[in-house]
């Protein structure tokens, strides 16, 4: 693989990375949030395994590997059986009285600005990881603002959306950021970090999924604002 | 004598025999005389300013007229431009003004207060670029601040609004004047000398801190004659209740003297401010020009759009300015001289296009007594030259071709997207968004203006003002004329202003070589590639025209044009009250920026007497307000109120009281001398 | 510049011209048919638009009650300014006598003016329709300016000009260039405002005469006969002239260079097959997608226009200038 073709492949990768954090903001349909997510999940592999495979180390290859199973694989599978446990079968599955469960349809900052807000964040992170490019300019490091963008964005998500499920992927919008940030910057932590924290990635999940279907029960919805009430 | 020189004596000359028959001849003679001084004045100023811009430059030191510091002139290129400029604007306005205040009785516009200031101010005008000591200038800043407050309140007696304008016009003008009373002070102060010369020598020796002082409060000043957001709020009052012709002249010439202050106090002879100041001067422009537009496209009053229009297209020069100052600091001048080259041109530009729009404007609201869009309509078949003069000014505004407007923002996107070799995280960040920016106010000025012409000037009357309306007296026209020929001569053959561009730019202190290459018919930019050729693209679109047309006379067979009944949906023929108005126009983009402009709506139902279920009426109302104004202003002004009820208690009527704060304060000063402090 | 090369950049235009005119309805006619056999109806066959023109022509010229100029020269600016895009955008060669002024931004301005024409024209008409055609389609034009600069800008970067000719001819020399992220965005962004400046699902509905709906269809409602033949025709030229733009911009390749015929020729025969595949394409996804509220519109200006200003901080970020 030359030089050429691997950074633009990598900035390919980076660039699919990016889009899918603000295609989850631009959708409204929590399933195909989270097929977003999942894609997201395969360009984080990707980028891991361009770098292993650039830099020769095998053990990224591995890592890359296990990132796509996990996140491309295992966490939308389980956030979309959170979702579908959530919604009653009904008698005729194609009229659905109440769509709200599966929609994310106020969100607190409305769609447009959310993008536009999103435009700013990732000028943010531009500016903010200029310095640390200039440190040692490679293809790899230039692509840090990428995964910077990514956590804001992700935070971002957190912050405004009503959705347990929506709030999930924020939270895992923010974890991917970090991680390809950590691949851009450093090539990757050592296997065993990685590992750890995939491992408290997917107990969050779990313990996510079993705090929605909870609400659900004790609320009939997973709108976040809901929660509230436990307060009083 | 050179011809800066004789100009300078002949509109001077000029303007005092304005003044003396404004004060003393009887009405229609005094219209005319003062009409003809102006222009007179106006003519003078722009072969004054043609000739400095040719490279011509006149400096002089009259001690006898001030006293004290005495008078101090000069002119080079810069100034020479925007004397052009505000002569040309005082020309073809000047002529427009006799036939606006002929026949209308002596009050108001043709009343003697009014008619003797009216040279004095285009006297300002056409000198302040010519000041070249801070008291000279401040002396004419002041002398056109407070010609223009009694002109603004011409139509008082007519318009109770009128007071209220004046009143916020002179506040906010005087909270300018204060401002930049105190920067030029302390420019002078640290520079050691009030003439322009000095500041430029002392400049250098000042530390970052006063420099960046100066620098902030006196572009603050500037920016506030220039209308800019958040100091704007005098802009949409005053330019609406002065006559037309008045306001032509300050929505054009006088906010020019804001852009040209900026340029020649921070630009020249600060010798280039902070880096941060410039971002400051370009995020001002930025916001002035999209909140600016945002309004105009939510007004319904003709006027008042103009006004805010007028904000935009300031707040376009002064992104120019910011980055051209921007990336001077950084040490670019080629792309900088590019950058204060567009904002020039806009400056040139908006000036002949906006002066225009007012004046048609105006020619309608004499015409009408209508200022309200929604209450027009139709007037293109009552006053088919007023709207056609009309048609081509808004052309120039819309920013699309062959209007002169395209030009000049063509030329400020290019020097944006070529600022990019610039380096740097600030450049990188804002001049996207500055380009973003720009786009958006030009996509809201083409709807503004659809808006103005369309709901204004075509379909048919809404109201019996629009309906009866009279076209405006031939000198109207005359006036008129002058200043669309200037349009077209702008849109079509700009690359002969190229060369005196290139000196204002280079008087402004960059010396980034000939930012305009290129002959007449050609826009070229100098060291970068891209070109224009305005003259051939018009003379394209009109060969299309021409095309289009002779393929409808081939192909069809009957060659009359038949009329019929418009479509009515089988229910009878739709009534003016049908037809969409300026409100309806603007809705849908009201509810796109729901969240900026925050409308205030009021639905009120009355139901009948017996049952509440029965509605007797509904009565809907929805407000848009000015947001900042609101929000920044109301609590400031209510603040100053409470203030001022508060220190009513420091005057309850004893005379002791009075006499003992007069004591008590020569004591504590002296306590103060005496411990030393 | 040499005689032949001059003769041949003249003939380029000309063919350009030609071809986008010619072209133009049998482009909307192929959409037609291709929507209509996915739907599986027959269709009226490729050159149907061409006969409806041929039958508005040879009507006789109707002048609604109470238009004026603004509602008769609207048509023909329309198609002018498109005729004039056409020429100038390098669709079949970058070498032509007029590339030096095919400037990006002044393509986009030029198409703005024959909108802004077409709205004073259904404001002329005094009608509610117009009004509100004319209302709505500013607002989205507006909308869609920040968008198309942007991409623009975007474009504009490694080339270091707005010139069509130098962006496009850069495209061909430096392939790389076009599968960036910076490119793919940009192209993407500009996709969707062509989408929004041609009225296509899912910003306006092409085929609907709803006026809840109506966006373009609302505003030219009081045209009839040869008038509307104009304006037909050039809202044709606009969606062709649009669809080659953003040919020569992703995939250049085949455009013409240098000044030999033969090039032109092919140049011409492949712009015909880019053109077709993009609208056969379009016209595909338009059977699954639905219009779009018209105050969900500016969500998907938002969002491409996020995507062009991603282009343009890609374009430095990734590629390290």
């Amino acid at each position: 693989m030359t030089d050429s073709v691997y950074t633009q492949l990598l900035d390919l990768a980076c660039g699919a990375f990016l889009l899918a954090a603000v295609v989850v903001l631009w959708l409204r349909q929590l399933s195909s949030i989270v097929e977003v997510f999942a894609l997201q999940g395969v360009a984080l592999a990707a980028v891991a395994a361009l770098l292993g495979l650039h830099e020769g180390r095998p053990g990224l290859l591995a890592v890359a590997a296990g990132v796509g199973l996990l996140r491309a694989g295992v966490l939308p599978r389980l956030m979309l059986r959170a979702l579908t446990a959530g919604t009653p079968r009904r008698p005729y599955p194609h009229y659905q009285e109440d769509v709200s469960e599966t929609r994310e349809t106020r969100p607190l900052v409305n769609v447009a600005a959310s993008l536009l807000s999103a435009a700013l964040l990732t000028l943010l992170a531009y500016a903010v990881s200029r310095p640390l490019v200039e440190l040692h300019p490679t293809p790899a490091t230039r692509a840090l603002p990428v995964g910077l963008a990514v956590v804001l964005i992700g935070f971002f998500t957190l912050v405004t959306r009503r959705r347990a499920l929506a709030q999930v992927v924020g939270f895992l919008l923010l974890d991917n950021g970090i991680t390809a940030t950590a691949f851009l910057a450093a090539s990757g932590v050592p296997l065993i970090v990685e590992l750890g924290v995939s491992f408290d990635v997917l107990l969050a999940v779990l313990v996510l999924q079993i705090l929605t279907t909870r609400m659900r029960a004790a609320f009939g919805g997973t709108g976040i604002d809901d929660l509230r009430e436990l307060r009083d | 004598m050179s011809p800066a020189e004789s100009a300078t004596v002949v509109a001077t000359g000029l303007a005092g025999a304005g003044v003396l028959a404004g004060m003393l001849l009887p009405t229609r003679a005094r219209i005319v005389t003062v009409g003809l001084c102006t222009a007179g004045l106006g003519g003078a100023g722009m072969a004054g300013g043609v000739a400095a811009l040719g490279g011509a430059r006149w400096s002089a030191y009259l001690p006898g007229l001030l006293p004290l510091a005495g008078l101090h002139l000069a002119v080079d290129a810069l100034s020479g431009l925007f004397m052009a400029v505000a002569g040309a604007v005082v020309l073809a306005v000047a002529v427009y003004g006799i036939g606006y205040a002929c026949g209308r009785g002596p009050r108001g516009t043709a009343s003697r207060g009014v008619q003797s200031s009216l040279p004095v101010f285009a006297l300002t005008l056409v000198l302040v670029p010519a000041a070249a000591s801070v008291s000279s200038f401040l002396l004419l800043w002041e002398g056109m601040a407070v010609t223009s407050l009694v002109l603004v309140l011409a139509e008082q007696r007519e318009r109770s609004t009128v007071r209220e304008a004046g009143v916020w016009y002179a506040v906010m003008t005087h909270v300018g004047l204060v401002l930049l009373l105190a920067g030029l002070a302390l420019f002078a102060a640290g520079a050691g000398g009030e003439t322009f010369a000095q500041l430029r020598e002392g400049a250098a020796g000042m530390s970052p801190g006063a420099r960046g002082a100066v620098f902030v409060l006196v572009a603050a000043a500037f920016a506030s004659k220039a209308g800019m957001v958040p100091l704007h709020p005098w802009l949409p009052r005053a330019h609406p209740e002065a006559p037309s012709n008045v306001s032509a002249l300050m929505s054009t010439a006088m906010v020019n003297l804001g852009a040209y202050g900026i340029i020649r106090v921070d630009f020249e002879l600060l010798g280039g401010g902070p880096g941060w100041g410039w971002l400051l001067v370009l995020a001002t422009g930025a916001l002035s020009a999209v909140y600016g537009i945002l309004q105009a496209a939510m007004a319904s009053d003709l006027k008042r759009l103009l006004a805010y229009s007028t904000s935009e297209n300031l707040g376009l020069v002064l992104i120019g300015v910011g980055a051209a100052g921007l990336f001077a600091s950084s040490g670019y001048p080629v792309p900088a001289a590019l950058a204060l080259a567009a904002a020039l041109l806009h400056v040139t530009n908006h000036a002949v296009f906006k002066a225009l729009l007012f004046c048609a404007a105006g020619s309608v609201v004499r015409a009408t007594g209508l200022r309200d869009l929604d209450r027009m309509g139709g007037l293109r078949a009552r006053m088919p030259a007023t709207a056609g003069f009309f048609a081509v000014s808004s052309l120039s505004a819309v920013a699309l071709p062959p209007g002169n407007g395209f030009l000049s923002e063509w030329l400020l996107l290019q020097s944006l997207i070529h600022g990019m070799t610039v380096p740097g995280v600030s450049t990188a960040i804002v001049l996207p968004l500055a380009v973003a920016v720009i786009a958006l106010s030009a996509g809201l000025a083409a709807a503004v203006f659809v808006k103005a012409l369309g709901v204004g000037f075509f379909a048919r009357a809404r109201s019996a003002g629009a309906a009866s309306a009279e076209e405006s007296p031939p000198l109207m026209h005359l006036g008129m004329g002058l200043l669309a020929i200037g349009c077209t001569a702008l849109a079509l053959v700009p690359g002969t202003l190229g060369n005196s561009l290139s000196r204002a730019v280079a008087a402004a202190g960059l010396h980034g070589g000939r930012p305009l290459a290129g002959g007449g018919l050609e826009l070229r930019l100098d060291r970068v590639a891209a070109s224009l050729s305005p003259l051939w693209v018009t003379a394209a679109l009109l060969a299309g025209v021409v095309a289009a047309a002779a393929l409808i006379r081939l192909t069809t067979r009957r060659g009359r044009r038949t009329n019929a009944r418009l479509w009515d949906c089988g229910g009878g023929a739709p009534t003016p009250r049908m037809s969409y108005t300026a409100t309806s126009f603007a809705e849908p983009l009201q509810r796109v920026f729901d969240d900026v402009l925050d409308p205030e709506q009021d639905v009120n139902v009355t139901p009948v007497r017996e049952s509440a279920y029965l509605v007797e009426r509904v009565r809907f109302q929805r407000i848009v307000p000015d947001r900042i104004e609101h929000r920044l202003y109301r609590p400031v002004l209510a603040a100053a109120l409470a203030v001022g009820r508060a220190a009513r208690r420091l005057a309850p009527g004893s005379v002791h009281r009075y006499l003992g704060y007069g004591f008590f304060g020569l004591v504590a000063l002296l306590l103060a001398l005496a411990v030393g402090w | 510049m040499n005689g032949t090369m001059t003769a041949t950049g003249t003939a380029a235009v000309t063919a350009q011209v030609a071809l986008v005119v010619a072209g133009a309805p049998l482009l909307a006619g192929l959409m037609r048919q291709v929507r209509a056999l996915m739907e599986g109806r027959a269709g009226p066959g490729v050159i149907q638009p061409w006969r409806d023109l041929r039958k508005l022509l040879r009507k006789e010229a109707i002048t609604p009650v109470g238009t004026g100029p603004a509602f008769r020269t609207a048509p023909l600016l329309l198609v002018a300014t498109t005729a004039v895009v056409a020429a100038l955008v390098p669709l079949a060669s970058t070498v032509t006598p007029v590339s030096g002024s095919a400037d990006l931004i002044l393509v986009v301005a030029l198409l703005g003016l024959g909108t802004v024409a077409l709205a004073l024209a259904g404001l002329d008409t005094g009608t509610a329709f117009g009004g509100m055609g004319a209302s709505r389609e500013m607002t989205v034009a507006a909308l869609v300016e920040p968008t198309i600069l942007l991409a623009v800008f975007a474009l504009s970067i490694p080339t270091g000009s707005t010139n069509l000719s130098a962006i496009v001819s850069g495209g061909i020399h430096d392939p790389v260039r076009l599968a960036s992220p910076a490119g793919l965005l940009a192209t993407a962004a500009l996709a969707v405002a062509v989408l929004a400046e041609t009225g296509r699902l899912p910003v306006d509905n092409p085929a609907t005469h709803l006026e809840l709906t109506m966006v373009h269809e609302a505003m030219v409602l009081e045209y009839a006969g040869p008038d509307l033949a104009l304006v037909e025709l050039g809202s044709q030229m606009r969606l062709t002239v649009l669809l080659g733009l953003l040919a020569s911009l992703s995939a250049p390749w085949g455009i013409a260079t240098t000044a030999s015929p033969a090039a032109l020729a092919l140049a011409l025969v492949l712009l015909a097959l880019k053109v077709a595949l993009l609208g056969a394409a379009l016209a595909a996804a338009e059977v699954f997608w639905a219009k779009l509220r018209l105050f969900r519109v500016p969500e998907l200006l938002a969002g491409s226009f996020l995507l062009a200003l991603l282009a343009v901080t890609a374009s430095y970020f990734l590629t390290g200038e």
